[in-house]
């Protein structure tokens, strides 16, 4: 019979173990002639090191493996070298359209969505009456999880009883085009993804762009009204300069998590016809086809790409962004 | 330093010991549970499916009524549909899955391949209980258990595609209702007569008004799949040895001409206004007039108007066929307690034959017997029992949902949403669907 170890005792068990790792990590590093302060440090941190090893780098490492086998969850990982990635740049045929599709989707709502952002939080940086309110519901979306937000985009695109083309009904008449399908006609789910990304225009990123606003120092434009800048001209030459590393931020966030969008295309499953996303094949070929060493290496390949363009990014960084106390070259 | 250091040591340790208080309770109470079981030596045996609310309240009557019958085993059902799929192949993959599960068709097919399910041949050869003979079943529901020549599991339905349609809309147009003589050509020439435009016209009128249709013939979205048409045409979308599609042969394009010829007719509703409105719910809402739909949807208890179950119409030579939606039940192959699990395995999908329409059994397909249990749909049950003769499933293979996903993405959903022509995808999408049948060959 086994012993049984209740879920009370697993529970125990954790933080139990992960004292004891602390204190014999500092009583290590001690040994090997760490100041008491380093050590200290680090044996403080260590559960946090822990859990990072456990659950973040080492699945990350075992994926990086995983994406060179053949391996079905069942049974054990065969090695197969490149085959998987060969087989995704010059067999499948969903690869380079689910690339394409996920490059462009991000092209466009990333520069939507600081743009956007942006400007709500000008629009909210004013000492108005009211303007705690304004600034709370304009945080709201932030705060609804993903999946209900994409249900009830679904039902707002819906073609005949969805509000978007209810109100663009009569637009559309002038122009004689009949009301578009917007997730079954391939050539409107892009557009539909893209304006559903104006949702995150809100919430987070609005917010962050209001504490970058307020941290620029009221001295400035006051020099510059005397010296007759029009509002552009503030916005243009103080405003952006000096919240540039809040918009470097943004972009770089908001480039990330548009190339990993998951959840709203899952929820409003639009035709095959318009592509997939990355992360949908990651999950189509893992968990519905049970190919885990191919939807890893698709993963990676996203990585990769991610990698590559936050890399593009930052070696722009001196030509537009000005961190504290710099002046332009 | 060293002082802070025992502080917060000591602070941990104390809010760990104030929350070992609170979960005291549960611990004692399951403890107790394992006693009462230890006495009663019953072994616990857990169950996964997808039941929703419903559902999991009749299933659960079941369960009661099978605990009570035994002294073996103890059914414990964990029943939700959400994602069932991703967390039961999960679950199966770690060592704290469950040790029986309800399991669709495809996967059943996968996880046989890749031995997650136990193989139960032997024990089904040395079993006395009627349910565990193989010989009276189907062959269609048991392929997609079977792997080279053992068996994983067993189905516990079979529902075919029957053809549910609206008495009162055929009456109102004065159309003979579906007999066995109906193939395609009938099928077409009754959709078109209950296709009715604002003005009363039907879409055998001339002056037919195809952008003012008040009521469809028919409707059709994917479902039903075309594989129906193409069997029902003598063709196949995967041979019998697995080494081809042979999508191109003439009577396989000929059945996708038809399905694409019946998709952009105006007897079937539009794509967009089919996901708008809903695919069953026009039916329900007498905007359609015939509906291919599994037995076991039972629309025919579902609506509010009088609704006749009839078997499908035949192909143009004469050729019965349809598809038999088959679903089962497996045993985890890690389970602690294969021969106990075994026997509650049996006992349960025994019990599901008496609760479903239809039970993929041959000696439960009689009349007499399925009225008894299902009263309420005495009038569907014989072209239902019918469609059990000549009902095929789809040829799985351990690769089936990439050849699937090839065949969906590719070739259907450009047929049915964007007007493609058969002939001119079939060529280019064969050799891709041909192409992972070889490489799971290998």
């Amino acid at each position: 019979m086994e012993r049984f170890i209740g879920p009370f005792e697993r529970w125990l068990i954790t933080p139990v173990v992960l004292i004891a790792i602390a204190i014999m990590l500092y009583k290590l590093l001690r040994k090997i002639g760490w100041r008491q302060r380093q050590a200290t440090g680090l044996a403080l941190i260590s559960p946090w090191l822990v859990g990072f090893i456990i659950f973040t780098a080492f699945p990350l490492i075992y994926s990086f493996y995983l994406s060179f086998t053949d391996y079905s969850l069942f049974g054990s990982p065969k090695w197969i070298g490149l085959s998987n990635y060969i087989y995704l740049f010059v067999n499948d045929i969903e690869f380079w359209p689910s690339i394409r599709l996920t490059l462009l989707y991000a092209a466009f709502s990333v520069p939507i969505g600081v743009i956007g952002s942006l400007l709500m939080a000008l629009l909210l940086n004013r000492q108005i009456k009211g303007i705690g309110i304004y600034r709370t519901i304009y945080y709201l979306p932030a705060v609804i999880p993903d999946a209900a937000v994409a249900l009830l985009w679904r039902w707002l695109f819906n073609s005949e009883s969805g509000l978007l083309n209810y109100i663009l009904a009569p637009l559309l008449d002038i122009i004689g085009v009949g009301k578009p399908d917007w997730f079954g006609d391939p050539r409107f789910v892009l557009p539909a993804f893209i304006i559903m990304s104006v949702w995150g225009i809100f919430g987070t990123n609005t917010v962050v762009f209001l504490a970058g606003l307020q941290g620029v120092p009221r001295s400035l434009y006051e020099v510059a009204e005397i010296d007759g800048a029009s509002v552009w001209a503030k916005f243009w030459h103080i405003t952006v300069p000096q919240i540039s590393p809040v918009i470097l931020l943004q972009v770089i966030m908001g480039m990330i998590g548009a190339l990993q969008i998951f959840t709203v295309a899952m929820f409003v499953r639009p035709t095959s016809a318009a592509g997939k996303f990355m992360n949908q094949l990651v999950y189509e070929r893992g968990f519905t086809q049970l190919h885990m060493g191919e939807a890893s290496a698709v993963a990676w390949v996203l990585f990769a790409i991610i990698f590559a363009l936050t890399l593009l990014i930052f070696r722009s960084t001196p030509a537009w962004v000005y961190y504290e106390g710099e002046v332009k070259r | 330093m060293k002082k802070r250091l025992e502080l917060l040591l000591s602070l941990i340790l104390l809010i760990s010991i104030m929350i070992s208080g609170c979960a005291t309770q549960d611990k004692t109470s399951s403890s107790q549970k394992n006693e009462a079981d230890e006495a009663t030596q019953k072994v616990t045996i857990r169950l996964s499916t997808w039941a929703g609310a419903d559902e999991a309240k009749e299933l659960q009557a079941i369960l009661d009524k099978l605990n009570s019958q035994s002294n073996e085993y103890e059914i414990v059902q964990d029943s939700n549909p959400a994602d069932y799929d991703t967390r039961i192949t999960t679950q199966l993959a770690g060592s704290s899955g469950p040790d029986l599960f309800w399991v669709s068709a495809q996967r059943a097919a996968q996880f046989a391949s890749k031995n997650v399910m136990l193989d139960i041949t032997q024990r089904l050869a040395q079993s006395n209980k009627p349910v565990a003979n193989i010989s009276d079943y189907y062959e269609t529901s048991l392929s997609p258990f079977k792997y080279k020549d053992s068996i994983y599991g067993l189905p516990w339905i079979e529902q075919p595609v029957v053809l549910y349609i609206n008495k009162d809309l055929f009456d109102k147009t004065g159309v003979s209702y579906p007999d066995s003589s109906w193939n395609w050509d009938k099928f077409l020439d009754a959709a078109k007569k209950l296709t009715i435009d604002k003005n009363g016209k039907n879409a055998s009128d001339a002056s037919f008004d195809k952008e003012n249709v008040t009521q469809w013939g028919f409707t059709l979205n994917g479902w039903p799949p075309v594989q129906i048409f193409v069997w029902q045409n003598g063709g196949d979308v995967i041979s019998e040895d697995f080494s081809n599609s042979p999508i191109d042969s003439p009577e396989a394009e000929a059945a996708f001409k038809f399905y694409a010829d019946l998709v952009n007719s105006p007897m079937v509703p539009s794509q967009q206004i089919i996901k708008d409105r809903g695919f069953d719910t026009m039916f329900k809402n007498q905007q359609v007039a015939m509906f291919m739909g599994g037995a076991a949807d039972s629309l025919d208890t579902k609506v509010d108007f009088k609704c006749g179950v009839y078997e499908l119409p035949c192909g143009p030579t004469g050729i019965k066929a349809t598809l038999g939606d088959v679903l089962g039940m497996g045993i985890n192959a890690k389970t602690k307690n294969a021969d106990v699990a075994f026997e509650a395995f049996l006992d349960l999908t025994d019990a599901i034959h008496q609760w479903k329409v239809m039970p993929p059994r041959k000696s439960m397909a009689n009349i007499d017997m399925m009225k008894k249990l299902h009263p309420d749909r005495a009038d569907a049950l014989q072209a239902i029992i019918n469609s059990m003769e000549y009902a095929r499933t789809y040829r799985y293979f351990e690769n089936y949902p990439d050849w699937d996903n090839i065949f969906s993405t590719q070739l259907m959903d450009p047929i049915i949403n964007s007007h493609a022509d058969p002939s001119v995808l079939i060529p280019k999408v064969k050799p891709q669907l041909d192409a992972i049948l070889k490489k799971a060959a290998k």
